[in-house]
């Protein structure tokens, strides 16, 4: 069954370590893999605690570093930065959060091939990119699954010495704008760390369960059956979500969930470019000395946006070492001016999802919630509690913004496991919606969806459809995700074949989408004649677990399939056709 | 795995038919004496077997935050973070159900599909009534008098869609109205030895039907408790209605003083059927008091 899940097998040395006879059931970590720090939290028995490594750190920086001697690589969880400039030096991979999963044609990867000291090569074609650490002057190349799974191997390590025991099962957060095929290379680096993963869980809905636990412990004074509308705004260094949540007597209801790729990292290259206009340019060869001056202009950009949050003003003075010397004073309205771009988009994600959970009113809402490094921004504060018509002294106090979600991954963690809790700490339930539509491609390479973003999960949609020609005999299915910006991400194709030869649009073809609470899709397709009596399918029924598309070149394959197949095996939709709604 | 397989591909084709929950009949008849007029409602069992007010265990009549709680205790029981995979199918059921419960047109929809409609008091949502209509509706409804009803089942024998026998109270009474052919609701009417049967107008119905529910009475220590109902429910009915009319004139009345003071229609309608279900407990302690006299 555990196999099942994750879809492929995983084979590591703890299979054969593990005792097979646990006396109770060994109970999942939390992990939270963000763009710029993780940490590890796990139930004890009675509550949350966070797993600090050997410096004592609850919070650890992401990134990991290629050397020569060994050991090699080390990421950190173990390594000691002597300064922040180390990171920089084109040696270390950090970011990889953004770049997982993604095509060159992506413009996050481009963004980040011109802003990042370690190599990024994009073609610009619609494949996996090309990534380099430079090792004793060499490029040295490897994935960012790769550079995830050497983390999570030293936070496996870490885990396991702390607990004494062998840990296998592990609950990650993931952005909500992670598209299934980002969530596919997130599992695959967990198995190349030997780690299995029980749940792949949007942030915010860690953060939900959380909360749920928290207005649980607090019911005793009020009464449990009254239920709290909250809104929930998590921005980290990559990627921001919003998700609106009904909460009563422990089961936090999702009514909306929305996600972007935009965070801390888009401010910090905003105001780097401000800075240098020509950064881009300044740093395309990769020269060691431009890698030195990059790094230079990013550890000054940040450390002046976290001052811009506590004080009006900040003085940036720098030497670029290549004969540019930066001097100058940046205001908050400057700054705000800088990135009006992510703040509206912010703005926009949280109203396009109180528009999706239907709450009537922002009134309504009863606790506003921040989570992520970004929230302690003035500006993104007010942008929150402004559309949330609430003061900023209102802002819900009772979550640690850099540690509710793995905090909420721990009780998930510990859920799924099995775990009961005799005080009843544990009678919690966080009900999940789907974040992106997902559909075929019918009518004409016009996207379908057959499930609609912010689903409950799980859930299952089935939709007719029929051939678009005349004796075909075999039609493809097309699965795609609908990912940023109405975007469509390819996840797979099928063909359903022995279609018997009929008028076009006679045939029946029940395309039925599936959606496990693990967010698992299935895909399933058979073909009914209608008039001939039976409901029964003709053929057997195709039975496809997505995604499937070739992960290093999805945006090439679906290019390929239009170009090369035409319209040949199209399907159309038949009207008015959801069976059930 | 295998097992699953051979459980999932079916119902593709044959989810609609294939579902049916024993368990939750039985809790009914369990629950039945205890709060019998929520239950009575969602007798009516479809073709598919599967009705979504069974499902959620709630009555036909509920509101969306009775449905709400129900769909939360539910999920807690059988979601697949607490039950395991096993759990999945059962959950993608309730989920349905909640999301066709919930949206007001989806629900109407829902409702003409399994043949129920929901009998209204005027324009209030609340309904007070257990009887649900087969067809349109016509001016004239059944009603069975439970006080003079002896249970001799002969209504049930010769109309048995209209007609069901409640066992817990053992009298006759109406499930569905006109739930057979005009001929054999005729004869059934008939056959009642003690003319129990009334045609009654429509608009009467469901104050009948509610007031002929048996409720809980107030004893004194161990005397006195259990259950009773209007000695004659038509007499009771008119004057509730009677006082019904009062308090609208009089509500009106101060309607007009207080003009001024705006109200959105969410809140009148939570008003309002607040008030029509204070109204009705106080009725129900005024027969009370009319019999002691």
């Amino acid at each position: 069954m555990s196999e099942e899940i994750v879809g492929y097998t995983v084979a590591s040395d703890s299979e054969t370590t593990r005792e097979e006879n646990f006396p109770e059931p060994e109970i999942a970590i939390g992990i939270d893999i963000g763009t710029c720090q993780c940490s590890l939290a796990v139930w004890n028995g009675s509550q949350v605690d966070l797993i600090r490594n050997t410096r004592n750190q609850k919070l650890m920086k992401s990134y990991v570093t290629f050397r020569d001697e060994s050991p090699s690589p080390v990421g950190g969880v173990t390594n000691q930065l002597s300064h922040d400039y180390e990171m920089l030096s084109g040696a270390s991979i950090f970011n990889m959060k953004r770049l997982i999963g993604r095509v060159d044609t992506d413009p996050i990867v481009s963004q980040a091939s011109k802003t990042l000291p370690f190599l990024i090569q994009t073609l610009g074609i619609g494949v996996k990119p090309f990534i380099a650490a430079l090792v004793n002057n060499m490029w040295r190349s490897t994935t960012p699954e790769e550079v995830v799974a050497i983390y999570l191997v030293e936070l496996k390590a870490l885990a396991e010495a702390r607990l004494k025991r062998v840990v296998r099962d592990v609950v990650l957060t993931v952005p909500a704008a992670f598209t299934r095929l980002q969530l596919t290379r997130i599992a695959r680096a967990c198995a190349m760390a030997g780690l299995h993963v029980l749940r792949l869980m949007p942030e915010p809905a860690a953060v939900a369960l959380l909360y749920a636990q928290q207005q649980n412990k607090n019911k005793n004074m009020v009464d449990s059956g009254s239920e709290k509308i909250g809104l929930i705004f998590n921005m980290g260094a990559g990627y921001c979500d919003v998700a609106i949540i009904a909460t009563a007597g422990g089961v936090s209801q999702m009514k909306a969930l929305a996600g972007s790729c935009i965070g801390g990292e888009d401010l910090l290259l905003n105001t780097m470019h401000r800075l240098v206009p020509d950064m881009d340019s300044l740093f395309s060869s990769h020269g060691l000395d431009e890698i030195k001056s990059m790094g230079i202009l990013r550890v000054a950009t940040q450390d002046a946006i976290h001052k811009l949050s506590f004080q009006r003003s900040v003085q940036i003075d720098v030497d670029l070492g290549n004969g540019t010397r930066i001097c100058r004073v940046i205001d908050v309205e400057e700054f705000e001016e800088i990135n009006k771009g992510v703040f509206e988009k912010c703005g926009s994600l949280i109203t396009q999802c109180l528009r999706d959970s239907k709450v009537v009113k922002p009134e309504y809402i009863d606790d506003v919630i921040l989570v992520g490094g970004c929230t302690s921004i003035p500006k993104l504060k007010k942008i929150v509690t402004d559309i949330c018509k609430k003061n900023e002294s209102e802002i819900y106090s009772g979550i640690n913004p850099l540690e509710a979600a793995v905090r909420g991954a721990a009780l998930e963690g510990a859920l799924a496991s099995g775990v009961n809790d005799p005080f009843g700490s544990l009678d919690l339930l966080t009900i999940q919606v789907n974040a992106h539509s997902i559909g075929i491609r019918a009518d004409g390479n016009r996207f379908v969806p057959i499930i609609e973003r912010n689903t409950t999960l799980p859930a299952r949609r089935e939709m007719l459809f029929s051939t678009a020609h005349d004796n075909q005999t075999e039609a493809l299915v097309v699965t795609y995700e609908e990912g940023d910006d109405e975007k469509q991400v390819l996840l797979g194709y099928f063909k359903v074949v022995g279609i018997p030869p009929a008028p076009r649009g006679v045939p029946e073809i029940n395309v039925c989408m599936d959606i496990d609470a693990s967010n698992m899709l299935t895909v399933m397709a058979g073909v009914v004649m209608p008039g001939s009596g039976t409901r029964k399918p003709v053929v057997p029924l195709m039975e496809v677990r997505m995604p499937t598309a070739d992960h290093d070149g999805h945006g090439l394959c679906a290019d390929a399939l239009t170009t090369s197949l035409g319209s040949t095996l199209d399907l159309v939709t038949l009207h008015n056709n959801k069976l059930n709604t | 795995m295998a097992a699953f397989a051979v459980f999932r591909l079916p119902e593709v084709f044959n989810h609609r038919a294939g579902f049916d929950h024993p368990k939750h009949l039985l809790s009914r008849r369990i629950s039945k004496s205890r709060c019998c007029m929520r239950n009575h409602a969602s007798k009516v069992k479809t073709a598919s077997g599967r009705n979504y007010y069974e499902l959620l265990g709630i009555s036909v009549d509920s509101d969306p935050q009775e449905i709400k709680e129900s769909y939360r205790n539910l999920q807690k029981k059988y979601h697949p973070d607490i039950a395991g995979q096993k759990g999945h199918e059962h959950t993608i059921l309730l989920n349905e159900a909640y999301n066709v419960l919930m949206k007001d047109d989806l629900r109407k929809d829902y409702d003409a599909s399994i043949g129920h409609v929901r009998v209204r008091l005027g324009a209030d949502e609340l309904n007070m009534g257990y009887s649900t209509w087969n067809g349109p509706f016509r001016p004239q409804a059944l009603f069975v008098d439970e006080n003079a009803c002896i249970g001799c089942r002969e209504c049930v024998h010769n109309a048995r869609k209209t007609f069901v026998m409640d066992e817990t109270t053992g009298c006759a009474r109406v499930g569905v109205q006109f739930g057979d052919d005009d001929t054999s609701i005729e004869v059934a009417v008939e056959s009642c030895p003690l003319d129990c049967i009334h045609w009654v107008e429509r608009e009467e119905l469901a104050v009948l039907e509610y007031l002929n529910i048996p409720r809980p009475k107030q004893g004194y220590g161990v005397f006195g408790q259990g259950w009773e109902r209007p000695v004659n429910v038509f007499m009771a009915a008119k004057t509730f209605k009677k006082h019904l009319k009062q308090e609208q004139a009089e509500s009106l009345r101060r309607n007009v003083r207080q003009d001024v003071e705006q109200e959105t229609e969410a809140q009148a309608q939570a008003r309002e059927k607040a008030s029509l279900k204070l109204k009705m407990e106080r009725f129900a302690g005024l027969w009370e008091w009319m019999k002691k006299v």
